[in-house]
């Protein structure tokens, strides 16, 4: 039988099967060599996410970390003055019934990083939930919206317009928005240069002088945190100010809020303000079902907010 | 081996020795050192300047504000409401309001300090900014701006916690300013924010000189140099130039509207506006004698209406010019008409003018108070 490979595709399982009798035919091999693949992907896919299991209970490899540059970035950590990346693992907590909606954040955000000067370009930002007396779902808006860019007539200014004055709200609510910093960031997970890495202190940072802005990233994010830097030709997203928090700082936006909304710290610290705030609420995060694991906690939001 | 093969290992084994020296040569050194990137990426992004530099740095200069924040409202730290053990911030530091120290700090865009029209410049210890000496750049923020500023987290909005202190502006203050009845700094009722903001800034910007051939076009009415030619023209010798310029770009806006001065406005620069305000407030005024029983009776009655806690240069209990306004944003009275004060007085009665503040004064005060009142300020000298 000397068919042609695209002939093999076309015929069927059953003539196939009747005409191999004996001996183990092409189909029937590349299906035991397709099994045997499985299998042997299943058990590296095990012996790797156990170990990083038990790499999370001691400490743990960052995300796409070997053991040996584990050790190297326990040894020789960056030469970053008074600050080891290996005793710190940051997180950040969002209060949302605090949250005023004043967008003090995000202009703080705006002038620390040095953002692009427009509404659609943020590192983080506020969102505002609406549910109208009588209506099951939310009017969801932000500062992109025309309306709430008018109310300042400055598209680096930021405030939400108060279109809801007159009308009967049955409930409502701000939502702040940043970078979730995920345990496994798929961000990371696509970037085709090492330009984007998950630092073993938790954050997920941005390689500038790697980065060939290709957007993959910008498309992976389940959470919509990146954006597209034209002028720099590089991705852009919040990094809870990594050069802040090495310096003993808060991220910006967590100093500009007036509320106390933002929470920061460290979580090997029992009495940092981010352990107190997950101990003592019921916290949520956001998009629990996409598996990335995200390390920015949520206190009062609805299940509409994603 | 056949010739074809052997030519296309070759090939093979070119981009491969191509391929491998180009990685040693470009591959950064620390590349794989953590993991898949660059290891000296994270020292390079940590090693950025923070820009926000917190109030502690403020404080070193303005010790006296700074003061005022930490004992006030805007710095209160709280107990979380919910866990009772996590102590948060809660209030604005100096930097919610002003923009931080490493900005343009100390420039007009960085400090919404412009609580009046005639705020020109900032004036700090060490740089004079004037909004002259920077062409097309608009340092001031207008006092819409200002009050934006405060409304950013006060006004009355869906969606904002109950805990929030929250403003219907419109039956709250109207068109008046925060900073009137409010010091930022430390929000409690306190009349003594504005006066003091004038008290700070020592430069004058209209140029009277280029006003006078600006108020030609006044002088019909109001006098060549201010003093009215009818008692029911207010006189303009004397003035505040802050409560002139503000007026004429309120009739110029429409938000106070007169036929006769809304059209005249309309034909008005800004800078037309500051400079023939400037003129106008360098005059001296000219004052009537007026019924002395009735000067008296006004006199008394300034203190008890409380007149004098805005359009005296003391305050309530101070012992400042009569007539003469704490602010420059409000109108001085001393030397003004009569009749046009009594008529201005009567519009605030009946509500064709309105104004939060002096409606409500206004409704308190009889007809003889008025009569009594305008008098008294008639009789006042405005130097």
């Amino acid at each position: 039988m000397n068919k042609l490979p695209s002939e093999e595709n076309m015929t069927t399982r059953d003539t196939n099967e009747t005409n191999d009798e004996g001996q183990v035919s092409r189909r029937s091999f590349l299906g035991l060599m397709g099994t045997g693949a499985v299998c042997a992907g299943a058990a590296i896919t095990a012996t790797s996410s156990a170990s990083s299991l038990l790499g999370h209970a001691s400490g743990g490899n960052a995300y796409q970390q070997s053991d040996a540059q584990r050790i190297e970035s326990l040894a020789n950590p960056p030469k970053i003055p008074d600050y080891d990346w290996n005793k710190h693992k940051w997180a950040f907590g969002v209060d949302t019934d605090r949250c005023i909606g004043c967008l003090r954040c995000m202009e703080a955000c705006k002038a620390e990083n040095s953002v692009q000067e427009d509404a659609n370009h943020h590192r983080t930002w506020v969102e505002r939930y609406v549910y109208l007396e009588g209506s099951d779902k939310a009017i969801v808006d932000s500062q992109t919206d025309p309306k709430n860019i008018e109310v300042t007539g400055s598209e680096m200014r930021y405030r939400f317009d108060n279109r809801y004055k007159d009308v009967k709200v049955d409930k409502a609510y701000f939502v702040p928005k940043l970078c979730n910093q995920c345990e496994k960031p798929s961000c990371v997970q696509v970037c085709p240069t090492g330009a984007t890495f998950k630092a073993p202190d938790g954050v997920v940072l941005i390689d500038a002088k790697y980065c060939i802005g290709c957007q993959y990233c910008v498309q992976a994010c389940p959470y919509g945190v990146r954006s597209f830097n034209e002028q720099r030709g590089t991705a852009e997203k919040c990094n809870w100010c990594y050069h802040r928090i090495t310096k003993g700082l808060n991220p910006a936006c967590v100093e500009a809020c007036p509320t106390g909304t933002r929470v920061f710290g460290d979580r090997n610290d029992k009495d940092s303000p981010i352990s107190e705030f997950i101990r003592n609420h019921r916290v949520m995060v956001l998009k629990p079902e996409m598996g990335n694991e995200p390390n920015v906690f949520y206190v009062g939001i609805d299940k509409e907010v994603s | 081996m056949p010739k074809h093969i052997v030519r296309l290992l070759a090939v093979i084994a070119v981009i491969a020795i191509i391929a491998i020296t180009a990685r040693t040569y470009f591959k950064d050194p620390s590349f794989y050192q953590y993991g898949h990137y660059r290891g000296n990426a994270p020292a390079e992004i940590a090693s950025k300047i923070p820009k926000l530099r917190g109030s502690d740095t403020c404080k070193s200069c303005h010790k006296a504000v700074y003061a005022e924040w930490t004992g006030g409202i805007h710095n209160k730290a709280s107990k979380d409401g919910t866990s009772k053990t996590v102590v948060v911030k809660y209030g604005p530091n100096c930097e919610v309001c002003h923009t931080s120290a490493a900005g343009n700090h100390p420039s007009k865009e960085a400090m919404p300090l412009s609580v009046e029209d005639q705020v020109h410049s900032i004036v700090h210890p060490k740089h004079h900014t004037l909004a002259t000496n920077v062409p097309g750049k608009k340092l001031l923020l207008s006092p819409e701006e200002a009050r934006s500023v405060c409304l950013n987290c006060h006004e009355k909005m869906p969606g904002r916690p109950k805990e929030q202190r929250q403003i219907a502006i419109d039956s709250h203050a109207g068109v008046e300013m925060c900073v009137t009845c409010h010091n930022p700094h430390s929000p409690k009722i306190d009349f003594s924010f504005v006066p003091r903001m004038v008290a700070m800034q020592k430069v004058f910007v209209g140029n009277a000189v280029a006003g006078k051939s600006v108020s030609a076009s006044c002088a019909g009415c109001h006098g060549a140099t201010g003093v009215s030619v009818s008692a029911n023209i207010p006189n303009l010798a004397g003035q505040n130039s802050g409560y002139l310029s503000s007026s004429l770009r309120a009739f110029k806006s429409k938000v106070r509207d007169n036929d006769m001065m809304s059209a005249i406005a309309a034909g008005m620069s800004e800078a037309d506006i500051e400079n023939v305000s400037a003129f106008y407030s360098q005059n001296s005024c000219k004052v009537t004698g007026g019924d002395r029983a009735k000067v008296a009776a006004g006199k008394a009655k300034v203190a008890t209406a409380g007149c004098a806690a805005c359009h005296n240069a003391g305050g309530l209990r101070g012992a400042g010019a009569p007539g003469i306004s704490g602010s420059k944003s409000w109108p001085n009275l001393a030397g003004q008409n009569a009749e046009y004060l009594g008529a201005t007085l009567k519009a605030f009665q009946n509500s064709t003018r309105y104004h939060t503040v002096m409606t409500s004064v206004a409704k308190t005060l009889s007809a003889a108070d008025i009569d009594n009142l305008v008098a008294y300020y008639a009789s006042v000298d405005c130097k």
